[in-house]
């Protein structure tokens, strides 16, 4: 077991190197740079530079070097300092601007996370073992719409509802008073009154789905012979379907960690973006914007860590949750 | 408005700034800089004022407090907050009237001598930094001698400082007054001191002063290199001249709580936060007409959005105080529907932009550059133009049907070249198309090009916004037979294309068109009709592309205006110029003069309607809104 880790650690090795330059010269291939992204930024709005204040920006991030010269910049800082560099457009180092946003990003989809599998498994199980019944067709109704209407349409239909007739404050995490104000009851409440929307909209968009997948692989499980014995054994319903079935059908769960753990990282780009939430994502979809290659770089950088580190804990998870898997 | 009234309102606002001057004053300051000085940590305010500080003539005399809530998208929006508190040597403000005046800020005179080389300033006394250290000539001459004339910190002078290439001299003659000096007249200095400021680094920085007493800390002249080294250290950057220039960590004034300023607020949490906010300067330099402490409210926020919907969304919810940017024409309904449930109104503003197509008189391809060149060709493209019909469906005709020209409450106005050929006759169009010898048509009914091929135009936009605009001028120039292919595509590679002179038409909205000579490159073809004339223009013939006759008048005019003794004769040359650019017809106007929309909460004060918006008047700089207050409760 330990040689099989140590085998994965090494090759992850590779991998990282290889994503991480393919990512630094991918952020780079559109035409421009961040100062171009950043003077038609700045003429969109009515406003200018010239090109010598452009010339002596490129100068002064180094933009002007070549790409190797740039990228060996970048990730010797990394790995040599463990500086993930500077935010040309933030003008603040990588680190915090990602440290600021990700408790926040953590906590949204942790418990987006765990609402999603609270619904998915046992709508799934109760469809599998109900199969063709009415509560069965309405949950796959329900779930072919959640799958079918994208997340951040259902957000901004949700937004509009809670603004347009439940006078809530929406948008954001906080209202507006309670943006810079230090931690207390009322804050957290504030919280949670702007927090259900985004729960609602990545748990039903990820449900749907996963709801799907439980069914299937139940109904896999549950014509299979040990199933029979164990109710020839007279064990009761729910003993049978929760001991057995359940546990092999929770395989693909467990393969997917491997995805939940920089999805856990990066939130929800879109529907963050919609509901203008204080995560992740839309720093990312910004900084790929601005051609920021520095925060984006080491953001696509820490996202493919998180996925290799994820594939080898789901691929530890599996072994030991399977002994078909551990002793094949 | 004249050039000579232009002058004489110069002198007025001078001489208003004085009138303070001698009558025994009692100052009054915010409550929540009396509890500071009660406490002691601040000095009384009649010690923190100049002597005879600025007075600032407010709409109506305000109540201090508040806090003016508005709305951010990211770093790169930075003009935004900045806006809001640029201090000038003289800044434009809107007089009465709404016409831009401009103003003297933190100085207390200034002159200019006759044949416009040497211009005069003297500083406020008692003038002070936010930290309550005096504001003297020796930060004039470190701006000058450690900053602007330092290779390490301005590796190339901006032409703009160096006319004729010889950098600007100082002249100190004492503590409070300085002279700057030019080798040819440049009358236009004190318009491109309101706009530009003093330049790199950091364009929002006051004109000719930097604290010394803070920043001689970071400056090679004063600090060693260990000291330097260890200080890009600290805010971590590369180099020590990263902390310099507008994006720097120290002098980027609202990166950075700790610089000293002039400015009415100044920053007291920066960005990445979620909120940035800005707080009073104790130490701001003017007062209204009774005497009250300027600015009237405490604290700015400015929070941060990613998508213009939920902007929308704090806009219907009420929290936005006031605010003009982000906000869209096309949303105009929305707002007013949620006007009584937001507690706002919309205080109309005017757009100085020209929503225009722009012909590439450059463009490679030769035939069609011919045909660009044909007086004819351009004539015709302009009259098939609909405008009221474009007008109507995509703006509820709340535009003015225009052709590029200087726009209203421009001193250049006049009402002859706004509406020249904006007669919408597509038979005349048509007429004079066949005239110019396209009278062959293809099978489509499209007409062809001396070479055989159709005429066609592939015009490209940056935004999505404006499809059914194009959509309307395609079936405009479908009537007269020229095919008209929209193309909204990215904005990079769009402004790849114009550099890169691989267009055939632009669409944009032609901007510059108030104060001409503050910014007069529009006009002369750069980035926009003809890049690469004014290229040749600027690199005296060794890039670019030859220009046309009338083009090089253009040029001649504008070298002759911009080494006149006069801002009278310089004006003269400007005007001629804006003529034969409009007359010539080389850039295609459609609508302008919209309405600028302005979200004004129900309890914030003092916001003067149907001033024009634009950069070179600093866009809301020109309302002053250190008089803008908020009613309390």
């Amino acid at each position: 077991m330990l040689a099989f880790i140590g085998n994965r650690a090494l090759l992850a090795i590779p991998t990282l190197i290889f994503i991480s330059f393919i990512s630094f010269v991918i952020i780079q291939l559109p035409p421009g740079d961040y100062v171009t992204a950043y003077a038609a930024q700045l003429r969109h709005a009515g406003e200018y530079i010239s090109p010598l204040q452009e010339e002596l920006m490129r100068e002064q991030f180094g933009l002007n070097d070549p790409m190797i010269v740039q990228y060996w910049r970048w990730i010797s800082d990394i790995v040599l300092r463990g500086d993930f560099g500077y935010s040309l457009e933030w003008n603040a180092p990588v680190s915090t601007l990602i440290w600021d946003r990700l408790m926040l990003t953590l906590a949204i989809s942790s418990a987006s996370l765990v609402l999603t599998w609270a619904i998915a498994i046992p709508v799934g199980v109760y469809s599998a073992s109900r199969q063709y019944s009415f509560l069965d067709h309405l949950f796959t109704v329900f779930g072919f719409l959640g799958k079918g209407i994208p997340d951040f349409l259902l957000a901004l239909i949700l937004m509009w509802l809670a603004f347009a007739y439940l006078n809530m404050d929406v948008g954001g995490l906080f209202s507006p008073e309670y943006q810079n104000a230090p931690w207390s009851f009322a804050k957290l409440g504030n919280l949670l009154s702007h927090l259900w929307i985004p729960l609602v909209v990545l748990a039903t968009g990820g449900a749907a789905g996963l709801i799907r997948v439980m069914r299937a692989n139940m109904l896999d499980e549950l014509g299979k012979p040990y199933v029979e014995t164990a109710y020839a054994q007279g064990l009761s319903e729910a003993r049978v379907v929760w001991t057995y079935p359940v546990r092999v059908a929770l395989n693909p769960f467990i393969s997917t960690v491997g995805w939940a753990l920089p999805a856990l990282f990066s939130g929800d780009v879109i529907t963050a973006v919609v509901l203008n939430l204080p995560t992740t994502g839309p720093l990312l979809l910004q900084a790929l914007k601005m051609q920021d290659m520095y925060l984006a770089g080491s953001f696509i950088l820490i996202l493919s860590v998180f996925t290799v580190v994820g594939t080898l804990i789901s691929d530890i998870l599996l072994a030991w949750f399977d002994p078909r898997i551990r002793n094949a | 408005m004249n050039a000579k009234n232009w002058v004489a309102a110069i002198a007025l606002a001078a001489l208003s700034s004085t009138a303070m001057a001698g009558s025994a004053w009692a100052f009054q300051e915010a409550p929540m800089l009396s509890e500071m000085v009660e406490a002691g940590s601040l000095p009384p305010v009649d010690e923190r004022l100049p002597a005879n500080p600025t007075v600032v003539e407010a709409l109506s005399v305000g109540e201090y407090g508040g806090v003016w809530r508005r709305a951010y998208s990211g770093p790169g929006d930075r003009w935004g907050p900045t806006k809001l508190m640029e201090e000038r040597v003289l800044k434009w403000t809107a007089d009465a009237d709404g016409t831009a005046v401009l103003t003297p800020g933190y100085i207390e005179s200034y002159s200019v001598n006759e044949d416009s080389t040497e211009f005069t300033f003297t500083l406020l006394e008692g003038l002070k930094w936010s930290d309550g250290m005096p504001v003297t000539t020796e930060d004039v001459e470190f701006w000058y001698n450690d900053v602007f004339l330092n290779p390490a910190l301005v590796p190339t002078i901006d032409p703009t400082f160096a006319p004729g290439g010889v950098p600007l001299e100082l002249e100190v003659q004492d503590e409070r007054t300085f002279t700057i000096k030019f080798a040819q007249p440049y009358v236009y200095f004190l318009q491109i001191l309101a706009k530009d400021s003093t330049g790199e680094p950091s364009l929002d920085r006051p004109s000719f002063l930097f604290p010394k007493h803070y920043l001689s800390q970071f400056n090679d002249k004063y600090a060693s290199e260990e000291e330097l080294a260890a200080a890009a250290e600290e805010y971590n950057v590369a180099a020590w001249t990263d902390l310099w220039g507008s994006k720097g960590a120290l002098t980027g004034w609202w990166n950075n709580p700790d610089l000293p300023v002039i400015t009415a607020w100044k920053i007291e949490t920066p960005a990445p936060a979620e909120t940035v906010t800005m707080v009073r300067n104790p130490y701001y330099y003017a007062v209204d007409q009774e005497g009250n402490q300027l600015p009237y409210i405490d604290r700015i926020e400015h929070r941060l959005f990613q998508d213009p919907e939920t902007l929308n969304l704090m806009v219907a919810q009420g929290q936005i105080d006031m605010q003009a940017r982000y906000m869209g024409l096309d949303n105009y309904t929305f707002y007013k529907e949620n006007e009584e449930r937001g507690g706002y109104h919309i205080v109309p503003g005017l757009d100085s932009n020209v929503w225009s197509l722009v012909p590439n008189m450059n463009t490679t391809d030769e035939v069609l550059r011919g045909l660009f060149e044909t007086e004819a060709v351009r004539h015709a493209m302009s009259v098939a133009v609909d405008r009221e019909l474009i007008n109507e469906l995509t703006q509820s005709g709340l535009a003015k049907e225009l052709q590029t020209a200087p726009v209203m409450g421009s001193p250049y106005y006049s009402e002859e070249l706004s509406t020249h050929w904006t007669e919408y006759d597509p038979d005349l169009a048509n007429e004079l198309l066949d005239e110019a010898g396209l009278s062959e048509r293809d099978g489509a009914g499209f007409r062809l090009r001396p070479d055989g091929q159709r005429f066609s135009l592939v015009v490209e936009a940056n935004d999505a916004a404006h499809a059914k605009t194009l959509e309307l001028l395609a079936e405009n120039f479908a009537d007269v037979g020229i095919e008209f292919l929209p193309r909204v595509i990215d904005r990079t590679q769009w402004d790849n294309n114009r550099a890169n002179n691989d267009f055939q038409m632009h669409w944009i909205p032609f901007d510059r068109l108030t104060y001409v000579p503050a910014d007069p490159r529009r006009i002369m073809g750069s980035d926009g009709y003809a890049n690469q004339s004014f290229k040749w223009y600027n690199t005296d013939g060794a890039e670019g592309m030859e220009p046309s006759a009338e083009l090089q008048q253009i040029y001649d005019l504008w070298d002759q205006a911009s080494q006149s003794a006069s801002v009278e004769v310089a004006d003269g040359y400007v005007s001629e110029m804006a003529e034969i650019f409009v007359n010539q017809g080389w850039v295609i106007g459609v609508y302008g003069a919209g309405t600028v929309v302005n979200i004004v909460s129900n309890k914030l004060h003092n916001v003067q309607a149907d001033l024009v918006q634009d950069d070179i008047f600093r866009g809301v700089g020109l309302a002053r809104t250190q008089q803008f207050w908020i009613e309390q409760d």
